[in-house]
């Protein structure tokens, strides 16, 4: 209730009355006018009311006035209200109240004192509400009426800002102002946070004047009349989505509102890519609030509103930093025509093209500005400015600035101390002398006030790189030239340079290109560095010397000029061009001054001399030189008559090439060097002399050799065995050449010990042989040894080996073996034919004594096949068979043994030759054969009734008339499948064989029944014979035909007694023949083979 | 000499259809990859439909297999001339707009718009041997467009790019269709001829 502004008025204007009430003092009687109360707005009048408190109608009422004791003013009103001055201190009224027709009914005094007038300024009138719709700003103008009140009043002022068709409040601020007794107008703007065409906007302003000397009550004015800015929601065709294209700093809270049509309603809206809940501010207008805005795209972040009616409307937000300021802001100008500015720019503002950050350089001194066109992807920033003339002091300022916010930064320079020149330019060289040129480079720029300093580097390939400071002053636009002197002759420099400002060194401009030049040639420093040496002959000397370093060549040198002079007589003289470096020339045995001049295109050296003469020397001896590092130590004694120092000469030969001379010089205050040499060469000997100098000439004081380094001989030294013997074995070596040595040779190392030549063994010196032995000779003059103590005929190996302090040679090996010991043999035969004589003479003594028993035993006079366990049949088998007896002395006519078998009348085998001939049965594998069919005839016929045989009884077939021979061997052979059966030729064995253990493999053992196993372990004898042997190919030979087992014979008939085979009857020549005779116990004893 | 100049006239067509094909394919290939760059880019919903756009001719024509050779030539012609103008104008607004920041879609919208320049040169060399002619373009720069809005210039080159592609489909049947029907020949249901070159 109270928001409502009108209330609020009416209640204030109750107030007031009832004040006035209190403070006016009523002087009439009580009732008709009552209430008077005064306000003034403008402190000169005021306007006085009051009340009738009859009801009655009234005419006129009479107001009569009194101010300061004036006579008083009165005047008729109809209404309840006049207009009267203010008074100075206090008035007097008199109301008087009239009827209608005239009469006066009721008259009232009031006392109005200043303190019981009220001061309430009008209300103000807005002159305008404009809206700034790219800004969302409202601005407000409205006057003070500043003329209407004294001069200096504080004057505040209320803006109330309203939303919407509501008039919803959105903000209520206040502005303060000094009346100036002028009417001025006042401007005061608000921002918006939601677009201005979102929705209507109104205004509307009231005010109060703080007048210190007024007693009376003061208050605020009422309210203008509202001020509108329709929204685009009011227009009848405004759409779209508010604000457009706008640009605000991350973090901001931004409203975004779609205006439609009438009758079409906001389906969604969304801000990138999230929806955002919608609020209403009217039937054509919603809006979205995004809260804390992050930084958008280059393209900005897009914001859709979707209607009904697939309506849609967008706008893009463009969202980043305001600009950072800039940092390392520097100036200076490289040739005093642009000042080139450069700073880094902080922060990206995340703003692009025409919404990204925009510099300006602006130069407070002189006024003067420029726009910098930069690079925003680039991180350094550059942007020129004019040099003005006759400005030497610049302060810059770099103004920032972006849609969001704007900033700068300074700098005050002078530009004399800010110079970094141009690059130097079309540097040039050109030559004075062999050590002296004139440089010129140009630099692009006007450095006429000041002095430069420019640096040239020079660089040579034999010398270090130096720099040379010139300091000259600069020029518009020069050419500037410097002079080089002390240079080298006859040497390549690269040039090149580089300039700053002489006087206040701010920066080198970056360096030149380079420029090379060749200096001239001069003529060498000095001469050669010369030796001789007289021939082995004595006729003639050659002189040698030394190249000149580049440094002291001055020059290419073309050739040296070498002169023999005896007492200033030239007897010979030679000019050797390059590249020989020694010449020969005759003397016969005469001896002369050699002068050297070395020569180039400039001129010739001073010239060297060194005499020919050699003084004699004795007793010139020959030390070892000690290594040192990658040279050769060499010391010597002091010789104090050698007045013009030493010189140690040397020798270096590579390959097949002549050995060339080399030396180097000493004083004669030296006694020691390390010679060293780029030739020297590891595991290489070289031989130095050391000549001592005279002014009379050079004497050979001594020899040394040595090595910069010693490595391990090459190889061993050959050797060969000189003498052999059944315990020793003497060696003899050959001396090695030096060549091969590799160093000094410290002495020799033979390992010896068992081995052979073609044996696997590893080598000798491989392995950690025990047998090694290891014999070190430190006696280099011995060349032979002899080993001891060795075994005889035994093979040794031996390995020879040189060594040198670089350590062991690769060996030489050799086998020998020793010599037979003849003692020894003839001892190891003697022994065992004694020993064999001692036995052969025992075991007679026995037996002749033991005679008879082994007659009896092994040979009796009549062999008795019963007593023998041997020779013994089973009784069983020869049950049924007409008491046939073996080996029975009767007359014998032919017999027939028909054995018929059954598995389960197996007779208990006790000999397996028994078996063979009367119980061998083979045994179909499926046992279906018939026991008809399952049957043999075995004949047997001793030798003497063989005519018998021949003649065999009709009713059986001609192959049958024979003896069928059963190879025992066949109860034990695999049973073959019935399929393969007929496929497999028959093959039997022959003759007896001592099988104690059977052919027969386990798995075989396990098939057959329990009396075939019981007559394994009573197994003697049984028929042997290699059964692939014997080819029974025949289709009529015995067993040829197993699957029918009639006439299957297998083996060979033999005697029982005599155990040998016997042979087939003679027309059986198919039938196999025994290949194997054997070999048994039984004929030891045998006195007829024949039996 | 006429006689001869009819196979060598039909070679040059034929050739020129073929050519004309490749460059729409590689054109229409080229725009699918930059409306993939350019929705990405301006952060557009792929599936967001956009309304014809002024100024941008459509692909789509109602009695497309009655148009005669020509015809095609000369609808495709202003087309691609449109499209120039439209591409131009879009890589102006991108360079305004976002400077140097993108180093993607500037590039390849210059390079679509060189064979926009390049396939309409093309059909003017068509036209040409169609003893036609190309048609002058207007003399007088068109008027300068309303000011969109960002949101309003990125849905008019989403639109520009969508109905180039639907151009160069068009253009590639187009071309087909005059390649197999060879130069001075009536399309099949056309109402016009090509016209045929006159011996002379």
């Amino acid at each position: 209730m109270w928001t409502n502004p009108n209330l609020r008025c009416l209640l204030a204007l109750a107030i007031l009355c009832l004040t006035s009430l209190v403070h006016s003092r009523e002087i009439g009687s009580q009732g008709d006018p009552q209430n008077l109360k005064c306000v003034t707005h403008n402190l000169r009048k005021m306007v006085c009311t009051w009340d009738i408190s009859s009801k009655r109608r009234h005419g006129q009422t009479e107001f009569c006035y009194t101010i300061d004791d004036v006579i008083p003013k009165c005047f008729k009103t109809k209404e309840k209200k006049v207009e009267i001055p203010v008074p100075g201190s206090s008035t007097t009224v008199k109301i008087t109240t009239y009827s209608i027709s005239g009469t006066a009914f009721a008259t009232r005094h009031f006392e109005i004192h200043k303190k019981d007038i009220s001061f309430v300024p009008l209300a103000p009138r807005i002159l305008s509400l404009t809206p700034d719709f790219s800004t969302s700003t409202l601005t407000l103008k409205w006057s003070d009426n500043g003329s209407a009140f004294p001069y200096g009043l504080d004057a505040s002022w209320e803006i109330e800002i309203l939303r919407k068709e509501t008039m919803e409040d959105v903000t209520r601020e206040s502005y303060n102002s000094k009346l100036t007794h002028e009417d001025i107008i006042h401007s005061w703007n608000w921002k918006s946070d939601m677009p201005l065409e979102c929705t209507s906007h109104y205004a509307r302003i009231r005010h109060y004047i703080n007048i210190t000397q007024f007693d009376g009550h003061k208050d605020w004015s009422d309210w203008s009349p509202v001020e509108v800015v329709p929204g685009k929601d009011t227009e009848p065709s405004g759409s779209g989505l508010f604000p457009q294209d706008t640009v605000v700093a991350v973090g901001s809270n931004v409203t975004f509102c779609c205006v439609h049509e009438e009758g079409r309603q906001v389906q969604r809206m969304s801000y990138g890519a999230k929806d955002y809940p919608l609020i209403r501010l009217s039937s054509r207008s919603s809006a979205i609030r995004v809260l804390n805005a992050s930084a958008s795209d280059a393209s900005g972040t897009n914001i859709v509103c979707r209607m009904s009616e697939n309506g849609m409307d967008g706008t893009v937000l463009f969202v980043g930093y305001g600009p950072d300021t800039p940092e390392d802001l520097s100036c200076e100008t490289s040739n005093f025509v642009i000042i080139k500015c450069t700073w880094k720019p902080g922060r990206a503002s995340g703003l692009y093209g025409v919404r990204g950050t925009k510099y300006s350089l602006i130069e407070s001194i002189s006024g003067k500005n420029v726009s910098c066109e930069v690079n925003e992807m680039k991180k350094e920033r550059v942007c020129g400015f004019p040099v003005l003339a006759d400005q030497k002091t610049y302060s810059f300022v770099l103004g920032v600035s972006n849609p969001i916010g704007q900033t700068e930064a300074s700098l005050l320079v002078d530009l004399n101390q800010r110079v970094n020149p141009e690059t130097p330019e079309k540097l040039t060289v050109s030559e004075n002398s062999s050590t002296s040129v004139r440089l010129r480079w140009f630099i692009n720029g006007s450095f006429a006030e000041i002095r430069l300093l420019c640096q040239i580097e020079i660089s040579s390939a034999h010398s270090e790189q130096k720099l040379h400071n010139v300091s000259m002053p600069g020029g518009k636009f020069s050419t500037y030239t410097a002079q080089l002197n002390a240079l080298h002759p006859y040497t390549k420099y690269r040039f090149r340079v580089r300039c700053s400002a002489a006087d206040h060194f701010w920066r080198w401009s970056d360096w030149s290109g380079t420029e090379e030049h060749t200096t001239l040639e001069a003529p060498p420093a000095r001469g050669p560095d010369i030796w001789r040496e007289r021939s082995p002959s004595g006729k003639s000397l050659r002189i040698f010397w030394k190249p000149l370093s580049l440094s002291e060549a001055n020059g290419k040198i073309v050739s040296h000029e070498v002169s023999c002079y005896l007492l200033e007589e030239s007897l010979e003289h030679k000019e050797v061009t390059e590249p020989s470096n020694s010449t020969e020339i005759k003397l016969g045995r005469n001896d002369c001054v050699i002068s050297v001049v070395a020569k180039n295109h400039a001129g010739s050296s001073p010239p060297s001399r060194i005499t020919s003469v050699e003084l004699p020397s004795d007793n010139v001896k020959t030390d070892r030189a000690v290594a040192m590092g990658n040279g050769i130590y060499i010391s010597w004694n002091s010789y104090p008559n050698m007045t013009c120092g030493y010189i140690v000469k040397w020798c270096h030969s590579s390959g097949s090439e002549p050995c060339s001379v080399d030396w180097q010089k000493f004083p004669s205050n030296t006694t020691d060097a390390v010679i060293k040499s780029a030739l020297f060469r590891p595991g290489v000997r070289y031989n130095f002399s050391l000549y001592g100098c005279k002014s009379s000439g050079y004497q050979l004081l001594k020899n040394i050799t040595g090595y910069t380094k010693e490595l391990p001989p090459k190889r061993a030294p050959n050797f060969t065995v000189e003498e052999t013997s059944s315990d020793s074995i003497l060696v003899k070596w050959e001396d090695m050449p030096i060549e091969d040595c590799q160093g000094f040779l410290e002495g020799y190392r033979l390992s010896f010990a068992k081995g052979e030549k073609d044996s696997l063994k590893p080598r000798l010196l491989e392995s950690g042989n025990p047998e090694l032995k290891v014999k070190n000779i430190t006696d280099l003059t011995k060349k032979s040894l002899k080993i001891l103590d060795l075994q005889g005929k035994t093979s040794y190996q031996l390995d020879l080996q040189a060594y040198t302090a670089g350590g062991l040679s690769p060996p030489n090996s050799l086998y020998v073996v020793t010599k037979e010991d003849s003692v020894g043999l003839i001892i190891a035969i003697l022994i065992p034919v004694a020993v064999v004589v001692l036995l052969g003479v025992v075991a007679s003594i026995f037996c002749y004594r033991k005679r008879e028993w082994i007659k009896e035993t092994f040979y009796p006079e009549i062999p008795n096949p019963e007593n023998s366990k041997a020779l013994q049949f089973q009784k069983n088998i020869c049950e049924g068979n007409k008491s046939l007896k073996t080996l029975e002395m009767n007359p014998c006519t032919p017999n027939s043994v028909e054995v018929v078998e059954t598995q389960s009348a197996a007779p208990k085998i006790e000999d397996t030759e028994m078996m063979s001939a009367t119980t061998d049965t083979i045994v179909p594998e499926d046992g279906s054969d018939s026991e008809t069919e399952n049957h043999v005839v075995v004949s047997y016929c001793p030798p003497i009734i063989e005519e018998e045989i021949s003649n065999p009884p009709m009713d059986e077939p001609v192959g049958l008339s024979q003896v069928v021979y059963i190879d025992i061997q066949s109860m034990y052979q695999p049973q073959i499948k019935p399929e393969e059966e007929s496929e497999i030729d028959i093959v039997t064995t022959a003759g007896y064989k001592p099988q104690m253990q059977l052919p027969v493999s386990a798995l075989k053992i396990e098939s057959r029944s329990p009396a075939e196993e019981e007559s394994d372990k009573t197994a003697g004898y049984r028929p042997q014979a290699n059964t692939n042997a014997w080819n029974m190919d025949t289709p009529d030979s015995p067993g040829s035909v197993e699957s029918n087992n009639e006439n299957a014979s297998f083996g060979s008939p033999c005697s029982i007694n005599s155990r040998q085979f016997l042979l087939p009857p003679k027309d059986d020549e198919d039938s196999p023949k025994p290949s194997n005779t054997g070999w048994s116990f039984t004929h030891f004893f045998q006195n007829k083979p024949n039996d | 000499m006429a006689a001869a100049d009819i196979p060598s006239a039909a070679l040059r067509h034929h050739d020129l259809c073929s050519r004309g094909i490749r460059l729409a394919r590689k054109m229409r290939s080229d725009v699918t990859d930059l409306l993939d760059i350019y929705v990405e880019r301006q952060g557009l919903d792929a599936s967001i439909s956009v309304a014809a756009v002024d100024g941008v001719p459509a692909a789509a024509a109602e009695r497309w297999a009655e148009q005669s050779g020509t015809q095609r030539l000369l609808d495709n012609l202003a087309a691609y001339r449109a499209f120039r103008t439209l591409l131009a104008q879009m890589l102006e607004e991108q360079r305004e707009q976002l400077g140097d920041a993108d180093a993607e879609l500037g590039p390849a919208l210059a390079a679509v718009l060189l064979q926009v320049s390049a396939f309409a040169y093309h059909l003017e060399e068509l036209l040409e041997l169609e003893s036609r002619g190309a048609p002058a373009e207007e003399g007088s720069e068109p008027p300068a467009p309303p000011r969109l809005s960002l949101f309003e210039q990125k849905l008019r080159g989403l639109g520009v790019l969508r109905e180039l592609a639907q151009w160069a489909v068009r253009s590639v049947r187009d071309l087909r269709q005059l390649a197999k029907h060879g130069p001075g020949t009536t399309l099949e249901g056309s109402g016009t001829a090509l016209g045929l070159p006159e011996s002379q």
